[in-house]
Formats: C-alpha cells, structure tokens, sequence
C-alpha cells in the first residue's frame, strides 16, 4: 500500500485542475444553482451552461422526455448572453475554489470569436468548452461539429481570440468521431471533450404527436454510456491532446471506466440532474479506488491498449 | 429558504382510492422550511436502478407532527407506479422544499380553486389562511372517488363548495360553476388561487381578470432536477419574453404571467 493520497491533479493544455471531475455544461446551471447542494470547492472543475452572444430564449415545451435509462431533451440553448454573464453570474463564480471553464455557442464562425474574446480577458475565467455539438438548434451548433472543416475553422477563430486553454466538445451525431478529432486538434484545440447528446426522438401515441415541440432532441443518460465510451476510447488513441469523457457517468464505477478508456478527467451531466451531489460521490469513490489498488497518479489509470 | 436532499423514512403508504395514494414521511428537516406551494422531487427507483431515471416532482400536501409530511398523488406512470409500491419502513430519497411557493394576503378574502388531485398544492394554503381570513374553497372533480380527502378541505370553513360533472358528489357541473356563483356574491376586492388541470385554471383565470380579482395558479409541468438547471419545465411568458420555469419561478405564478393560450 502507498502511504501517500493519490494525486488526483491532472493537466489539460496549460490549465491545472486539481482533480478530474467536472460538472457539465447544461446540467449545474452557472453555479450558484446548486452551491448549496454540492461543494463546488471540492470538485475539478465547473462547465457553465452554454454561453452566446445575444440572451436566447430557447425551444417551446415539451422540452423533456424520459427514455429507459435516459433523458430526451431539446431545451435550445436558453442563456443569459454573454454580456449578463459577465455582469450578473462571474462576479459570484469568481469565488467558488474550483477551475471555471465556460462553454460557448455561435451562429458562425465570427460570433463563436467574438465571444472567446470578450471571456479573454474576464477575471476568473480558466478556460473556454467550445461547444460544436447542441444538436437542438437549427443553425450553428451542430452544424460545425458534423462537418470536420467547419470545425476546424471554429477551433482556429477561436484559438487566435484567447490566450485561454480551448476545449472542443464533439457530437457524436457522425459517422466518424476520430476524424473530426483529427481536424480540431489540428487547428490547435487544447483539448476534446465527448460526448454532446445523441441525436434521438419519442413519440406519444396517445396524442399521437412527437413527444417533443422540436421533435428531435438530445439522448442523455446511463443510456448512451457505452456509445460515449467506446469514441472516447477511439479519439484517445486518434489524437494527441487530452480527452475528457462524457456521457452517462452517475457512480465511482462508470468514471473509472472512462479513464482507463484513457480520459484525463470526465464531466457529469445528467446524474447532476437527478441528484446534485454525485460529483461529490464520484471523486471520493476515484480516491478510494486508487487507494485499494495503489493508484499513484490519476493519470496511470489509462489501459495501454 | 434551505432545502434539502435527503433519506425519508416512509411512516404510511394508504391508497385512498383505486390509483390514489397518500404517501407520508418523516422529514423534519424539509418540514421545517417548507411553505405553502411548495414541492419536493422524490426518488422512485430502487436503489442502483437507473430506470427510471428521473425523480418525480410532488407537491407538499399536509404537514404533521414529529416532523412527518405527506404527497397526495395519482398513479400516473411507471414513476408514480414505482412510487406507490413503496412500503412504510423502507427509505425515499427527498429533495425539497423547491420553488416559489404561494403568496399570502391578508387582507380580502380568498377563493381556492381545486380540480382533481390539484388540490394537492392547496391544503397548506387554505390552513394557512383559515389563520388570518375569510376562506372560501371550490373544488371540483369528474366524481366523487377523484377527490378522496375532502374532509381535510371541508373542516376548514363553512365556505366550501364542492362539484363534480357526474353529480356524485355535491353540484353537477364545473367548479367554474361554484366560482361564477362565488364571484357574484362578492363585494369588494377578493384573491383567488387555484390549482388543476390547465383548461381549468385557464377558465379560473379569464373569470378572475374579467372582475380584476388577482389570481395565483400553481402549475405542473415534465421536470428533470426541479432546481433550475436543465431548463426543461418551461411555460411561455404572457409578454412573449421567453419563458418562465415552473420549477425555479414557479411552481406558483401570477396567472397573468402565464400565456394561456398555449397548449401543451
């Protein structure tokens, strides 16, 4: 046995969190949501809800449907814009202990910048989650992270803005996920995280309409783990930047899973949803797991194959 | 107010009636905080279960001594099915008290507008402006059985009213009806609050704003945390900004607030 407590630091570009888990966009609101719920103090990270240029107002209702074991949504980006969170929700962020990456969201090319660069100089602001992958909105989104080119283009605009370590996060609505791992980390990505939603629907047979005012909607949930794993263990071994896995972890178990699959941290999404403090749950089980199996380094957790 | 995300111990588990059930815990944490209006998301599944996957919001409907609560619910699902299933002794995860509950006035009169298990969100209310005023409660049902606790409302005031559309139970018609009888016998300034199915409250409130009563409605809606961050429980806004969400700005809302035209 190691007498020592594991080291639980990892390092995504320049940006030092000090443990893997972090808490997804869409899913932990901008913070003060859930502070008192959960110790955001403890965790690795905070990924607030998706930021664009100008406040949207997102999808008409319904907006939520539950599928076994998962969560159908097509919420549509509903945000404060970027000019109220920075004057109404980083002034409170700036004192939780624990790194704040903020995730944007653009029609083009152009705003996706224009935003990075007004979160460039913004105090408190650790990094920027580039989000390519909603699959709820008719323009932008998905739009850039099904097309590889489109991608990189996003990447670079968005690299040349902010001297802030840059997260791609990728849908998985695409034939191929290596390859627009490829073109992103290419183009200068610090990093990936994967998975956005699955692409999905539901239909109410007794009104006999979609179960869903947008119709389509995002799959979340235990439900699309094994699918989230699978192309993070693929985008591990196609590119050289770190990974962060999402996609269905809510226990110890499922995120131990996505680091040996060669993640360096994960995000938790949905569970968060359903109960607040699983980051909580899940950190402390890493630490006990490492400990049992005299796990040094989070960082040696990845399988070699 | 605190809330809290707790282990419940379920003291009694009753259904009422075929599909209706009173389900009390002992949770004298969230008892404490909890205001009239307000809800709770309750764990269904067992244990390590992920399906189903989401907590089902209730309403608090009564609180008790020794820190017990209780959710008057209808088995509405697999969640509510799973719910109901669940034995005195064993535990249930509870987060609560959420949301905007109603707001008390004292100074007019005030009418309870309850159809069906609506009147779920309105017994703290109506106990608590029994206290301080004139109560007068209006509820209304398809028939007798679908409204199983009427006594809890009934011992409350002389002023109650109740309908059912089969005529089972007290006046046949609407409670629209009862509330377009009430509202003549009014003088002066009144406050109404209400809770049930949406063309209901959509009625109440048309009748409410024609005699520029105020009104208060306590909506429901699909919820995945309950806390304001998925967004999901979205109602559109009466002044086309957007939406209001049920969970964080609701469940209670001033009826003009709330684009009734909108059908879900």
């Amino acid at each position: 046995m190691i007498n020592k407590s594991p080291n639980l630091s990892i390092k995504i570009g320049s940006l030092i969190l000090k443990n893997p888990v972090l808490l997804a966009s869409g899913t932990c609101g901008y913070g003060a949501e859930l502070s008192d719920l959960l110790d955001l103090d403890r965790l690795g990270g905070i990924i607030v809800k998706g930021i664009s240029i100008r406040p949207r107002a997102g999808n008409p209702p319904p907006r939520l449907m539950e599928t076994p074991c998962g969560l159908l949504n097509s919420i549509g980006l509903e945000n404060v814009g970027i000019d109220i969170f920075l004057r109404d929700k980083l002034p409170w962020l700036r004192n939780v202990k624990t790194s704040l990456i903020v995730n944007i969201l653009g029609n083009s090319v152009e705003e996706y910048a224009e935003i990075a660069k007004k979160l460039d100089g913004a105090e408190g602001v650790n990094a920027i989650e580039v989000n390519i992958s909603c699959p709820n909105v008719k323009t932008g989104g998905i739009a850039f992270g099904t097309d590889p080119e489109a991608a990189a283009n996003v990447t670079h605009a968005v690299k040349k803005t902010t001297g802030l370590p840059v997260i791609i996060k990728l849908s998985p609505n695409v034939t191929d996920i290596t390859e627009v791992a490829r073109k992103v980390a290419s183009a200068g990505a610090d990093a990936i995280s994967l998975i956005n939603t699955l692409l999905g629907m539901a239909i109410d047979i007794k009104s006999r309409r979609p179960a869903l005012a947008n119709v389509f909607g995002g799959l979340s949930g235990p439900a699309i783990k094994p699918i989230a794993l699978r192309m993070v263990w693929q985008v591990v071994r196609a590119v050289d930047i770190p990974v962060i896995g999402i996609g269905g972890i809510s226990t110890p178990d499922d995120a131990l899973e996505f680091l040996m699959a060669g993640a360096k941290a994960v995000e938790i999404g949905t569970a968060t949803l359903i109960r607040p403090d699983t980051a909580e749950d899940v950190l402390a089980g890493i630490r006990d797991y490492m400990k049992a199996n005299s796990i040094q380094n989070v960082e040696d957790m990845r399988l070699s194959a | 107010m605190p809330r809290f995300d707790i282990p419940a111990r379920i003291i009694e588990q009753i259904q009422l009636v075929h599909g209706i059930f009173l389900l009390t815990v002992k949770a004298p944490a969230i008892l404490e905080s909890a205001g009239p209006g307000q809800f709770c998301m309750l764990e269904v599944k067992y244990h390590n279960s992920r399906d189903p996957l989401l907590r089902r919001p209730l309403s608090i409907y009564k609180t008790l001594a020794n820190g017990r609560i209780s959710f008057l619910y209808k088995e509405v699902g697999k969640g509510t099915r799973l719910l109901s299933k669940r034995c005195p002794g064993e535990i249930v995860r509870i987060l609560g008290p959420l949301g905007q509950g109603f707001r008390l006035v004292r100074d007019r009169p005030c009418i309870l507008v309850g159809g069906g298990l609506g009147i779920a969100s309105l017994l703290l209310l109506a106990e608590r402006i029994k206290q301080s005023g004139k109560l007068i409660i209006l509820l209304g049902a398809g028939n007798a059985s679908e409204i199983p606790t009427i006594e809890d409302f009934s011992r409350l005031t002389r002023d109650f009213h109740i309908a059912t559309e089969d005529g089972s139970l007290g006046q046949k018609g609407m409670v629209t009806d009862l509330l377009a009888q009430t509202l003549q016998k009014i003088k002066g300034m009144a406050q109404i609050y209400t809770c049930g199915p949406w063309p209901m409250m959509k009625a109440v409130y048309y009748m409410a704003r024609n005699k520029n009563i105020p009104c208060q409605v306590s909506l429901e809606a699909t919820m995945a945390c309950g806390i304001g961050l998925c967004l999901g429980c979205a109602v559109p806004r009466s002044d086309s900004q957007g939406f209001l969400h049920v969970c964080r700005e609701g469940p209670v809302f001033d009826a003009d607030q709330v684009n009734w035209e909108y059908s879900q």
